[in-house]
């Protein structure tokens, strides 16, 4: 577990990369998965749940007031914990990516009692803020920013400290197949990706056929190979 | 098709509505009844702005609309009722035979109570929104389609600290 | 606008979302912005106009964090030019729903799945894990911060005047070419990533995604009403479930 520090140093960076600051997108799973993996020793084993759970999160759209789940310290959690227990053995890519959609739907929840938080701040900073003090004002934002970061942290650590003993135990007695476990995880993600892309896109002119085009040129792709 | 979603969002046009419930229920078009909006030339610009190409804005006072929903509701596309306060929409209740309505956004401001993350009320609108429900419309909140759409007794019932 | 007011403003719009709360959502972030520039108003920092307007910027507001750079600018404008307080806080009421209406199109439904995919097809094709991000992170981020800089710069330039701004054809156009150029990129990264992932080929790839079809199709269908990540989760967790019981 040494690397349970600097993976919540990294789970607080990344996470707070979703909302506050920088919002320059290291927190999608893609990124932040592989980065994890990579701090552990496997950025490949790392950027396969990163991949898995990118497609999953394509249906999530973080609209500013609506509730939606915390990618970044998920993908961290997921990342490392499938890097740390070796991809080459059945089952790892699955619980990769199950510790990351827990971790990020508990995420979800935890970005709500930040905004609950940063609200009883502001509350209380009220009468200064209406005098016009500015530094009401960058104080605000600084203990937000530094809660958020706080959050994600804890978030991860909690996460993987919890996940990870399970996922190893999980994987001691895991049954299926390694094609057969990454087929399941596999098509439930492009079914997710595919719904999204199909909500997101088909109100354009022509997308459905730029979809289909797509799509062929994909399998030609794969049957040329 | 007809008004598939009559909504009171303090916001009027954001990514909630025109994203949110635009895309997965294909919406063509917004109704935006608003008094001030309506006799506003800027402020109808930038409504504009907010909405795709392919999506239609008209805007009307609580009055003018109460007199066209049903030719809205005639469309073969569907389409969003939407208005920035109970009051209007209580108008459209009262004499524009809407029968659902959405709470989708009402933030916070002085006066008012926090019941759900997404709706503050004074004592007043809890009132009106009562008031909508004996004029027999079914109100509920739910700010995503995803969410749990949240009736009106849960929600007058609800109270959380922001 | 002096130019290390603008890299301060530029600066503090990447952390405007930082006390992000139910109650006024960004607006303490806008005032937040906003500040290195009113320090120019009559009486400095300890005036009375710049009281009033770092008072009136940190009320409530709500818009895409991205676009809400447009907002900072002409807002900064109209209140060093002295525009009437109840003016400024209309104004700024009806920018906003659109701007988070164009951000959301453009950014959150276009831009950022566009590179998502992008990224995701790179993978499928076996790009390095590093070359991967890269294609991503630079790709998202060049749109990103001209996004922003952009914004803050229409906004100081035209004031109250800035709507006709959004007019701009790559944020009235741009979401729908975004969308069929995501709709052929996803067609593309789909079954090369199953491919990637998926050891193996034929049968076990072609069961995988018409299986995933079905899914989606019935997902779509729900409308939106279940959130895919959720199922997901409960159904891989309810096959991992059934792979350690068995």
């Amino acid at each position: 577990m040494r690397e349970l520090l600097p993976l919540a140093l990294l789970g607080g960076a990344l996470g707070l990369d979703v909302v506050c600051f920088p919002q320059m997108m290291i927190s999608r799973p893609l990124v932040a998965a592989t980065i994890a993996g990579a701090f552990v020793g496997d950025a490949t084993t790392g950027i396969l749940v990163g991949a898995t759970l990118e497609l999953i999160a394509l249906a999530t759209l973080p609209f500013g007031a609506s509730r939606y789940p915390e990618w970044g310290s998920a993908a961290v959690v997921g990342g490392a914990i499938a890097a740390t227990l070796q991809m080459d053995r059945a089952g790892a890519l699955t619980i990769g990516v199950l510790a990351g959609l827990a971790t990020a739907w508990v995420g979800g929840w935890t970005l709500v009692k930040l905004r609950q938080f940063n609200a009883w701040l502001a509350r209380r900073q009220r009468p200064a803020l209406d005098a016009g003090s500015r530094g009401a004002v960058a104080g605000l934002q600084i203990a937000g920013l530094t809660a958020d970061f706080v959050r994600a942290a804890t978030l991860t650590a909690v996460s993987y400290l919890l996940l990870f003993p399970v996922s190893y135990a999980t994987l001691g007695v895991w049954s299926f197949g390694d094609r057969t476990s990454r087929a399941v995880v596999m098509g439930l993600a492009i079914a997710v990706a595919a719904s999204a892309a199909w909500t997101n896109f088909h109100s354009a002119r022509g997308a459905r056929w730029c979809f289909a085009a797509g799509l062929a040129v994909g399998l030609l792709v794969l049957v040329a190979r | 098709m007809t008004l598939v979603l009559n909504r009171i969002d303090d916001r009027l046009i954001h990514g909630q509505v025109v994203v949110g419930w635009g895309q997965p229920l294909d919406v063509r078009f917004i109704v935006l009844v608003d008094d001030a909006v309506a006799e506003s030339e800027w402020e109808q610009e930038l409504y504009r702005m907010g909405v795709p190409p392919e999506m239609e804005i008209r805007f009307h006072s609580a009055a003018d609309a109460a007199t066209r929903l049903d030719e809205y509701r005639m469309e073969g596309q569907p389409g969003i009722l939407l208005t920035g306060d109970i009051a209007t929409m209580r108008a459209l209740v009262e004499r524009g035979g809407v029968r659902d309505v959405n709470i989708g956004g009402i933030h916070h401001r002085a006066g008012r109570v926090q019941h759900l993350r997404y709706v503050f009320l004074s004592e007043a609108e809890q009132e009106a929104l009562r008031e909508l429900a004996t004029h027999g419309a079914l109100v509920t909140a739910q700010d995503v389609p995803a969410a749990r759409a949240i009736p009106l007794n849960e929600l007058l019932g609800a109270r959380e600290d922001a | 606008m002096p130019a290390l007011t603008w890299v301060n403003v530029f600066s503090r719009l990447l952390a405007i979302q930082g006390s992000w709360n139910y109650e006024n959502l960004i607006g303490n972030g806008v005032g937040f912005c906003l500040e290195p520039v009113l320090r120019q108003l009559p009486g400095g920092t300890h005036g009375p106009a710049f009281k009033a307007a770092i008072s009136r910027e940190s009320a409530y507001f709500n818009a895409h964090p991205y676009l809400a750079a447009v907002a900072v600018g002409a807002l900064a404008r109209a209140e060093l030019s002295g525009v009437p307080a109840e003016r400024i806080e209309r104004f700024r009421t009806a920018l906003c729903g659109p701007l988070g209406s164009v951000g959301d199109r453009l950014v959150w439904a276009g831009w950022l799945p566009f590179c998502s995919l992008l990224a995701l097809v790179a993978f499928g094709l076996g790009a390095r894990p590093l070359a991967v991000l890269l294609i991503f992170l630079l790709l998202y981020n060049a749109g990103h911060l001209a996004l922003r800089a952009w914004g803050l710069h229409v906004g100081w330039t035209r004031g109250l005047g800035v709507a006709s701004a959004l007019a701009n054809p790559v944020l009235r156009q741009g979401p729908a070419h975004l969308a069929r150029a995501a709709a052929a990129i996803a067609g593309v990264a789909l079954p090369l990533t199953v491919a990637h992932v998926v050891p193996g080929r034929g049968s076990v790839l072609a069961v995988v995604l018409i299986a995933a079809a079905l899914t989606a199709a019935v997902l779509v269908r729900l409308h939106g009403r279940v959130e895919g990540y959720k199922l997901a989760l409960v159904l891989i967790a309810l096959f991992a479930l059934v792979s350690v019981a068995r």
